[in-house]
């Protein structure tokens, strides 16, 4: 009796002991977050992204979780800062993060807010007397071109605009080559819109030899474009390229509309190839031409954008960035056995910069994205236009 | 001056003109509010927006017709500017004027926040009405829509002259604007007054809302705060406290703000219009039409 006893004993005591080791892992835990604009005038921005992380940490925590360096599992938990696209609270938002025992932020969302936020972060790693903050930054959303060179913590998952814009006209031309001039329209006060044109669409056009015959400039909150719009009509171009944002896009649009401008070909901004500007003016956009790095074109890509759905936001190349982002960081924390534990954050975060540093591809929804070397990425894209409700894939430069 | 920048100026100055009435009904909004209370509504722009957004759910729920929808966003924004009444001026304490202007300020932010969320900030579709029909006048071209859009406020002014010059409730508004304690003596209830005219003021809101929409075609939050600035400019300059003087200090900011595009371009342009406001502070405060008298 006795000997039953003491096996019984034994036998609780080691049962207690392993579901105790495994209430433990599971109880692992470690923390990514996002920060960017999910309120205000570009608040759909940071919904949709927020939407997609949780909806890529859903999946990776349905599927065990991240791989720590003890071989154990820990799950993702994760939470979305508001900067409401102004530098001074994106910047309280880092420092707020940095202080918390986040690893990695996914952000933020606008151009003006990345620029002097990636100021804070030190400038090179190792540097002693740099003391600006350590604190890797993966940004999803804010795509003005060469941010990333501003800090070695920064690494940005945008698409390259200047290669999208490139490969754009160039294919425009080969398309219609008996198409000449080109007029720009551009929304002045959004960094993102204003640098598209002036460095990206602008110099891209010429490069493929059409000639720049005008550009209209207006603002973010205007609601009178017919100035603008009769200056383009007398121009009389075959191309007209907007770089703004879907609410300026349609007011212009319309106004083009009004006067009878009918370009034989209309570029648009990355950032309007979105349910924004389809729901805005869809009649006005009709056969808008937009380079992407997102449409739904395959099975992982159709998942990706059902499971952003459910989480009540909608996959576009902004958002696709923040799916994106989040599955690379499963990958790289566990390639770099981060400890996941209160006393080794910073050591863990180091290793997470050094894993994104490290990364020469990484997998994207559209295919393989190159990481390039100052900490920004070439990403696959494709050529949408809108046609009826939707975005239609035109043409996939690859092929 | 050549034959196509006089066209420019032209063309500028017309669509200015019929544009800056939207920003003549806004003025009148501030004014009116300014005129019976002494006090600013600065949520007066916000309750505007959230009321043409009143006819957008319409619109985009069932399809409502133009009309439909013009109606429900001047009414939504009636209704809206009565609960900001309630919400910020009718028991904030009349010695206190500060309290009134910050909690409009509050609620400014608030129905702006508000809209944004329930939105997504996405801008819609708004009906408009001969968006398609153009004068041609030579090289000019009249819009039918703005056209449409001035005759519509137009409109609206001569119904709320009627309202204040030829009926008893604008007898009464007119006495509370001048004397308020000599008015309650003869019986007319502040209060009551106080609340049609930010009823009134809400329509004339909603109205100038749903024509701003009306004249994009696109309806989004980013309209709220230009409203308010444009508006507040137009009763500076006009004079605040006069309704002819909104009206005109309206048209004058909807043509200045053209002309000045046509000339300096857009980066430049609200530089001019704030130094139009500037020049008007310092060397005439009460504007074109202000009145110098003061009341008990």
């Amino acid at each position: 009796m006795k000997l039953k006893a003491f096996i019984k004993a034994g036998l609780l005591s080691a049962s207690t002991l392993a579901m105790a080791t495994a209430a433990a892992a599971q109880d692992k835990a470690v923390r990514i977050v996002g920060s960017g604009a999910s309120s205000g005038v570009v608040g759909i921005f940071g919904q949709n992204s927020s939407a997609a992380m949780a909806a890529a940490f859903d999946k990776i925590n349905e599927e065990g979780g991240v791989k720590l360096a003890d071989g154990s599992k820990a799950m993702i938990e994760t939470e979305y800062y508001d900067d409401r696209c102004n530098a001074e609270e994106g910047i309280s938002v880092l420092r707020r993060i940095a202080s918390t025992d986040a690893l990695v932020a996914i952000g933020p969302t606008c151009s003006n807010v990345a620029e002097p936020l990636f100021g804070i972060l030190q400038a090179q790693v190792d540097d002693a007397g740099d003391t600006g903050l350590q604190f890797p930054v993966f940004t999803d959303v804010a795509i003005k071109g060469g941010l990333a060179g501003i800090s070695e913590w920064v690494f940005r998952n945008t698409p390259s605009e200047a290669k999208m814009y490139d490969d754009l006209f160039a294919w425009i031309r080969a398309e219609h080559p008996d198409l000449k001039t080109i007029y720009g329209g551009v929304e002045e006060d959004f960094a993102h819109s204003r640098f598209t044109w002036y460095e990206v669409m602008k110099k891209a056009a010429e490069k493929h030899g059409f000639e720049v015959v005008g550009e209209a400039q207006w603002l973010l909150s205007d609601t009178n474009f017919s100035n603008q719009a009769r200056a383009m009509r007398r121009a009389e171009p075959d191309v007209v390229a907007i770089s703004a944002h879907p609410f300026t896009t349609c007011g212009m649009l319309r106004e083009m509309s009004r006067q009878k401008i009918k370009p034989k070909v209309l570029v648009g901004l990355t950032s309007s190839s979105s349910l924004e500007t389809l729901s805005g003016c869809p009649d006005e956009a009709q056969g808008l031409t937009i380079p992407t790095s997102f449409a739904p074109v395959n099975d992982n890509s159709k998942a990706a954008a059902e499971a952003v759905v459910a989480k009540g936001g909608q996959m576009d190349l902004h958002s696709a960035s923040a799916w994106e982002n989040a599955m690379i960081l499963k990958e790289v924390i566990e390639a770099a056995e981060i400890e996941g534990t209160p006393a080794s954050v910073e050591e863990d975060r180091r290793k997470i910069r050094d894993g994104l540093a490290a990364l020469t591809e990484a997998d994207g929804l559209l295919g393989v994205n190159v990481r390039q070397p100052d900490g920004e990425a070439v990403k696959p894209f494709v050529f949408v236009h809108a046609q009826g409700k939707g975005w239609e894939v035109l043409h996939d430069p690859k092929s | 001056m050549d034959y196509f920048f006089f066209i420019d100026f032209l063309q500028s100055l017309t669509d200015g003109l019929l544009f800056g009435t939207t920003y003549a009904l806004i003025g009148i909004g501030f004014t009116l509010i300014f005129g019976v209370m002494r006090k600013l509504n600065l949520a007066y722009g916000a309750a505007a927006l959230a009321g043409t957004y009143i006819g957008l759910a319409a619109f985009l729920s069932f399809d409502a017709p133009p009309t439909l929808v013009f109606l429900l966003s001047a009414l939504g924004s009636g209704v809206i500017g009565i609960l900001v009444y309630y919400c910020c001026f009718r028991f904030t304490p009349a010695d206190y004027p500060m309290a009134s202007l910050l909690a409009s300020v509050g609620m400014l932010l608030f129905i702006e926040e508000v809209v944004i969320h329930a939105s997504h900030g996405m801008p819609f579709p708004y009906p408009s009405v001969f968006r398609d029909a153009t004068i041609e006048l030579g090289d000019i071209w009249i819009r039918g829509d703005l056209l449409f859009v001035f005759g519509i406020c137009v409109v609206a002014m001569a119904v709320l002259f009627w309202l204040l010059y030829r009926t008893p409730l604008g007898l009464a508004t007119r006495a509370v604007s001048q004397q308020p304690r000599a008015a309650a003596l003869c019986g007319i209830d502040p209060t009551r007054v106080n609340l049609l005219t930010f009823g009134i003021t809400g329509i004339l809101g909603g109205i100038a809302g749903a024509m701003t929409a009306a004249a994009v075609g696109v309806l989004s939050p980013i309209i709220a705060m230009g409203l308010t600035v444009k508006g507040l400019i137009a009763v500076v300059i006009g004079g605040l406290g006069s309704i002819p003087g909104a009206i005109i200090g309206g048209l004058l900011v909807g043509a200045a703000e053209n002309i000045f595009l046509l000339l300096r371009g857009v980066t430049e342009r609200d530089i001019y219009v704030m130094l139009l406001l500037f020049l008007f502070l310092v060397l005439r405060p009460g504007g074109l039409f202000g009145s110098t008298a003061g009341r008990d």
